[in-house]
Parts: structure tokens; sequence; C-alpha cells
């Protein structure tokens, strides 16, 4: 009888210093290969399948920058960066921030990188839910190519994602926001020794000039589904419209059929509306006011 | 095994690591800091926290490899030639140290706070203990230790 590998033992180590070396690795190890930065995930894990690690944080890849094309984070950004960061702080971004200061715990932010919140996958993920409502995308890199895939597209289960075990996340790009956009961000917790998420939800809404209309509107949630969602559903009953008495509390409840909680779930649906009523009102709010 | 070179407490030891050893597996078991305490190993009690690069991580959660290149701090070093860190005198005094276990993880990432922030707010400072679990004293008495701590080091 053959004994099974239940013990986490990797036999190699790797640093490289670029990523096209990193994806080398990547591409010979497959899925016995496992990319470490803050190893938090990793670590914490121990999946007994991985035998070769391979460190990234030596790739350049821990950055926040901002230009004409709107932001782009390195993937091995840590959440303390991000959750201090003044280019972040003081823009509609900001929900970036406030979700990052809600992972773990301060030691676990000084190693935890956003790439890997994001490539673990959780369903609960904290920053998931204000990336997708910024529209980020992206870049994964392999030996044979490079793509950019929406972040809408990369969550296919708990703890899986599209990407394949030879690519590397290499930056997450979000693009520029048009003027009168709000955002907001709020989130319970589940009393635990690190506060998972029970419900967040991240809200963005674009009014016209006149702060009447809702031009665009986006709304995510983490917790409440086997991934990361967006209630598009209700998205749509706010596109386009005036604001209205009775409006906002009617989608906050669209949001709530929207989810589809395996725990706990008459309470996170109930939540979801609670948190996605104060997430779109704030975020209409910020959307109208000189003050982000 | 890998043969790496670790900087904790400002000396050098060369030591021998397989890849999956974690930095609080080498510098407990084999380089003899037992200041550096195992809890929970999965990064949520907060004991084996160390300073690296005067930044305080769980040290369960960081290849022993990934340290190297790297200044770590364990709580031994807070002392400096046989004099008490205000920080451990404080803790002395205000019975902050019951059965011990969590103290010196909390005076590693209160070494942190008051090297980033030298006057923080109790409020400021209950933020920076919260991934430090403690099952003795309620907090309150480390709390009062690491701000009278700061006071004494602003005189």
């Amino acid at each position: 009888m053959s004994k099974v590998k239940s013990l986490f033992r990797p036999t190699e180590y790797f640093k490289p210093t670029s990523v096209e070396e990193a994806v080398k690795l990547l591409a010979r190890y497959n899925d016995k290969g496992a990319a470490i930065a803050g190893g938090t995930d990793v670590l914490a894990m121990k999946d007994p399948r991985i035998e070769a690690l391979i460190d990234i944080t030596d790739l350049g890849l821990n950055y926040i920058k901002s230009d004409s094309q709107g932001l782009r984070i390195g993937a091995t950004t840590t959440l303390a960066d991000i959750e201090t960061s003044p280019i972040l702080s003081k823009s509609p971004y900001n929900i970036i921030a406030q979700a990052a200061h809600e992972i773990g715990t301060p030691l676990i932010r000084n190693l935890g990188t956003i790439g890997g919140n994001l490539c673990n996958a959780s369903p609960s993920a904290d920053s998931p839910p204000t990336l997708l409502v910024l529209g980020a995308k992206l870049k994964l890199v392999s030996t044979l190519k490079s793509r950019e895939v929406p972040l809408d597209e990369f969550f296919v289960g708990p703890f899986r994602t599209i990407k394949g075990h030879d690519e590397l996340l290499t930056e997450i790009e979000l693009p520029l926001l048009s003027p009168r956009t709000g955002t907001s961000y709020q989130r319970l917790t589940k009393i635990t020794t690190i506060d998972e998420a029970l419900v967040s939800v991240a809200a963005l809404v674009v009014m016209d000039d006149k702060g009447g209309v809702i031009k665009d509107a986006r709304i995510a949630l983490t917790s409440v589904a086997p991934t990361p969602m967006r209630a598009r559903q209700a998205e749509e009953m706010l596109r386009g419209r005036g604001i209205k008495d009775g409006l906002i509390e009617e989608v906050a409840r669209a949001v709530a059929d929207e989810t589809s909680p395996r725990s706990r779930p008459d309470y996170r649906r109930s939540m979801s509306a609670v948190l996605a009523e104060r997430t779109i009102k704030e975020a209409i709010a910020r959307a109208t006011s000189d003050v982000v | 095994m890998i043969n790496i070179r670790l900087n904790v407490n400002n000396e050098d030891y060369q030591v021998e690591v397989a890849p999956y050893h974690t930095l609080r597996d080498v510098l407990r078991d084999k380089l003899g800091f037992i200041d550096v305490k195992n809890g929970c190993n999965e990064g949520e009690c907060g004991s084996c926290t160390v300073l690296v690069d005067g930044k305080p991580v769980t040290s369960c959660l960081m290849l022993a490899a990934q340290a190297q290149g790297k200044r770590i701090t364990t709580a031994r070093g807070l002392a400096t030639d046989g004099k008490l860190h205000p920080l451990q005198e404080k803790f002395i005094d205000c019975g902050a140290v019951q059965c011990g276990y969590c103290t010196p993880g909390m005076l590693m990432v209160a070494k942190a706070l008051l090297d980033k922030n030298p006057n923080p707010t109790e409020e400021e400072v209950r933020a920076a203990i919260s991934g430090n679990i403690c099952r003795c004293t309620g907090y309150q008495q480390i709390v009062e230790a690491i701000m009278a701590a700061a006071a004494e080091m602003n005189k």
C-alpha cells in the first residue's frame, strides 16, 4: 500500500529575481509548485501536494502607481502598504484600503499581499468586492503568454480561479474613475479570532451632472456565495434611474435575492440588504459631494 | 536542506534549514530563541511575533529561507548591555505579565509601534496589539504598560 503524503514537506525553495525566471519555474513544477509571497495563506494551508516553493517577493511587484490610465497595483504589494497608501486614501479608490484594513491582523497585513488575497480565492475574501466595483483587471503571465482578465471572470468556485498553475498574477489594473463617482464599503464580521467577513458589500455609483440620476451602479459582495459576486440585476435596477423614495430599499432587497449563502443563509441575506442599502446611499452621497 | 545566514538581534547565524521550515521553527528549535513562542501555528495568536526589518510579523507564516538578508529582532534583543528596555520595565511594573506566553509577542509589537509612533493614543495601542491574544490579563495592564513606556521614553 502506498504511503499517502499528508505533511507539508516541499523539497525545493527558489527565489527568482525576474518574472521570466519565476514563470519558468511555475511551468516546470506546474501543480506541484506554488508561488509564495507573504506566506499567510500558503503556510496556513500547508498543502501537502506542494513540492517547490517559488518566492515571488523579489520581482519588483510591490507598488501602487497612478497614471493617466488609472491605477496599477503590483500583486505582491502588502496589505499594510495598501492600508496606508496616500495614493488610495484621498480618492474613491480608498475602499480598497478599507477592505485591506479588515484582513487578518496587523501582523498578517505586514506579510500578506493583495495578490495572495485574490489568488487564495476564499469565498469570504475581503478585497474582491472593492476591486470588482472598481472594474479591476488582472494581469496573468506565463512562459507562453500574458493576458488580462477582468476580475469578474477570475473566481470560479471556493478557492478556485481561472489562473493556471503555470501563471503568475503580476498586476491589478484599475481604470480611471468618471467624475461624480462615489464608493462605499461596509462589513459585518463573524466575531472569531481574526474576524472573517460575515457579509461585506461594496458599492460604486456614478451620478449625472445634476446629481439626480444614477448613470452607473456596481454592487459587489463577499461571503454570500461560493465566490465574491456582483449583484448585476440589482445594478440594472439603478442604472439610468432618478433617485426617488423607496428605490434604494427595493434595490437592496434585490441584492439580497441574488445571494446564495451556504451557511446562516437567512441572516446573511438579511444583512446583505442592510449593507447594500447603506453602501448605495453612502456612495450616492459621496458622488454628489465634494468630500470623498 | 539549504544553508542560510540569518541576522538575529544584530548577530549572524549560519544554519541549515529545509525549504518548509518557518522562521519560527528555526529561531526556536535550531537557534535556541525560545522567547519566540509556538502557539497556533497559523498566524492568529501572535505569540510567535518577531520584528523583520522593524516590522512585526508572525514568524510562523514566514519561511526561514525568506528571512535571509533581513534584520530579525526577538524579545531578547530588547535589553541592551543587561539593562531592560523601558517596555520590559513597565510590563513588570504594571503587572502586564502573568503566564508570560504572549509577552514576547506583545513586546515586539509595542516596540514597533513606539518606533513609528512615539506618542500613541490608547486606541492606537489597542489596534496595534489586536493581532496578539492574551488569555490572562484582559489586556488592560498591557495597554497601560505600553502607554507608560511611551511616556517614559518621551521624557
